[in-house]
């Protein structure tokens, strides 16, 4: 890895040295402005997908969930060499198996309105209900406080081009937030064109320093709570039944259950570009991310099953046998342990797109990426795009993107990880798949911006649709509309 | 050898560029020219970076600023 990287700075060092000495001299006539006029985007996208594998009910489980994405953009010029960018938004979701935090929510026994947290998890959670009404499944979700959520951002960036436009620098600071995670972004980069601006190089920088605020799964941190005490807290007056159906007070989380010690979860990120003009008619981008995260790279909220320690449930003894099946409605395994994943990760991302111009109807947008990191997954992307314009005003968008990866060496399916492990998770997002995505899109596009709300011309609207699918059989489908205002 | 293909491409590849004017330069201004993400397909990176593995090398995110992976 170290030696690709090597070779890598050295393309890098040789362009620059290249493109430097042949660089023209500028000419300084007419000084355009960088962004002649404030310019507001306003896009929203809705998302939901459904599956079967939930990471948070150890790999078995509905994957149903909903976001929908209000988000601002404000680029504002303030004076002709210089622009203040703020991107804010939300992202709402409904997750199903984020609500399988507590599962048991779904016999009403702990729906008390309580945080789902690691702090205050005793008696009130089965206050409201028999102990024997207390029920739970991986394929129903439940009615928790972790069942919703919203994120929040923003970034504000600011970036300044050279009177010749032919180098610009930027710095953006952001912070983001949702219940369980708070993330504090700063990052900065120059681009330099060269050879009439028909070639461009970058290098930016970004560190995010993210904070975990822990939420594990009920039964771990009840668990804790009771100092391994079955017949207190949330356990009490609770059945815990073995494999069999039999009343068991057997159960313990591995090695007693440990939190999360550091809640740190650090990236830095590297990106260096290449933008070439090959002729009037097409061009190509070349991109590397070079990625080090580190702390705690696992998420505390999913569990892990072991497949050499015993089972324990919650719930109908009955359903035990057809626990695996959709059909289970009442009864939940109690967890082995949450995911354990190494605290450094290392990922080299690199990309490439060539996009050319075939006539004046039709475009051609191609993008590949090969990416590998130290968990040992391998991936490859590949898209494509063809833009054609039906009309002055209206584009559309038919689009095809695959994509695979390798599994993490840390990933076995439900059930199937040894205790022995080191390191463990049955997130399917780290599994092996293939994935295939539809897509369709138009935009509207009016130069002259002869629409207007206030102030504000509309010049543009776009809308996307998407549908992904996964051989693990995850599918999704995705929403986006967009509308770009000018200040006039 | 892979490392010496790759390299002996992109000198060929860039070595056959010709500069182009800023007068030639109407049909790469095209707004579907962009080498960049498009502005709406932002949420659509977002999405990909929760359910995949793989992220970066594409002007999204690359990792952190989220709890996912």
């Amino acid at each position: 890895m170290q030696l690709i990287m090597n070779k890598i700075f050295i393309i890098f060092v040789f362009l620059f040295g290249y493109l430097g000495y042949s660089q023209d001299e500028p000419i300084a006539t007419y000084k355009k402005r960088v962004l002649e006029q404030t310019e507001v985007d306003f896009l929203m996208s809705y998302y939901s997908q459904d599956g079967d594998n939930a990471a948070v009910t150890g790999g078995i489980g509905t994957e149903e969930l909903t976001d929908i994405t209000p988000t601002f953009v404000f680029s504002i010029p303030l004076n002709e060499d210089d622009v203040l960018t703020v991107d804010a938004g939300i992202s709402s979701y409904t997750s199903a198996s984020s609500s399988n935090l507590n599962p048991f929510d779904v016999s009403g026994a702990s729906n008390s309105g309580e945080d789902d947290d690691d702090e205050d998890d005793d008696n009130d959670r089965v206050q409201n209900g028999q102990a024997s009404d207390i029920i739970g499944s991986p394929w129903v979700a439940s009615s928790g406080a972790s069942q919703q959520d919203v994120w929040g951002s923003i970034t504000v960036d600011y970036s300044h081009s050279s009177d010749d436009r032919n180098f610009i620098w930027n710095t953006n600071i952001s912070f983001a937030t949702e219940y369980d995670y708070t993330s504090f972004g700063l990052g900065g980069g120059v681009a330099k064109l060269f050879n009439e601006k028909n070639t461009e190089l970058s290098a930016h920088a970004k560190v995010y320093i993210d904070l975990w605020n822990p939420l594990y799964p009920t039964e771990l941190d009840s668990y804790l709570d009771v100092d391994g005490d079955l017949d207190d807290g949330f356990f009490e007056d609770v059945d815990i039944l073995d494999q069999n159906g039999n009343i068991s007070t057997n159960w313990q989380p591995i090695n007693g259950f440990s939190l999360i010690k550091d809640k740190g979860r650090n990236t830095y990120a590297l990106t260096l570009s290449w933008a070439q003009i090959l002729n009037k008619n097409s061009q190509f981008s070349f991109f590397v991310d070079i990625v080090q995260q580190q702390g705690w790279l696992g998420n505390p909220m999913q569990r892990v099953y072991f497949t050499d320690t015993e089972n324990y449930f919650i719930g109908n003894a009955s359903s035990i046998p057809n626990y695996t099946s959709k059909q289970n409605k009442d009864v939940f395994q109690l967890a082995d342990d949450i995911e354990r994943l190494p605290d450094s990760r290392f990922k080299i991302p690199v990309g490439f797109r060539y996009n050319h111009y075939l006539n004046e109807k039709t475009s051609l947008r191609t993008y590949y990426r090969f990416y590998t990191d130290d968990w040992g997954i391998v991936s490859h992307t590949a898209s494509i795009e063809l833009p054609f314009k039906i009309s002055s005003k209206f584009t559309l968008y038919p689009s095809y993107r695959f994509y695979n990866q390798t599994a993490a060496d840390y990933f076995a399916p439900f059930d199937e990880h040894l205790s022995t492990d080191q390191y463990y998770t049955s997130d399917y997002d780290l599994s092996k798949f293939s994935s295939n995505q539809f897509g369709f899109g138009v935009s509207y596009t009016d130069i002259f911006t002869k629409a207007h709300i206030w102030k504000l011309g509309l010049k543009n609207i776009d809308f996307r649709y998407n549908y992904y699918k996964r051989d693990t059989g995850l599918t999704a489908n995705y929403f986006a509309l967009g509308f770009k205002f000018q200040m006039n | 050898m892979k490392n010496l293909i790759m390299i002996i491409i992109l000198v060929t590849f860039f070595s056959s560029c010709s500069t182009v004017k800023e007068y030639e330069k109407v049909n790469l201004n095209d707004p579907d020219m962009a080498l960049t993400q498009m502005q709406i397909d932002r949420f659509e990176t977002n999405y990909q970076v929760y359910r995949e593995a793989a992220a970066g090398a594409n002007g999204g995110k690359s990792g952190g600023g989220c709890g996912c992976n």
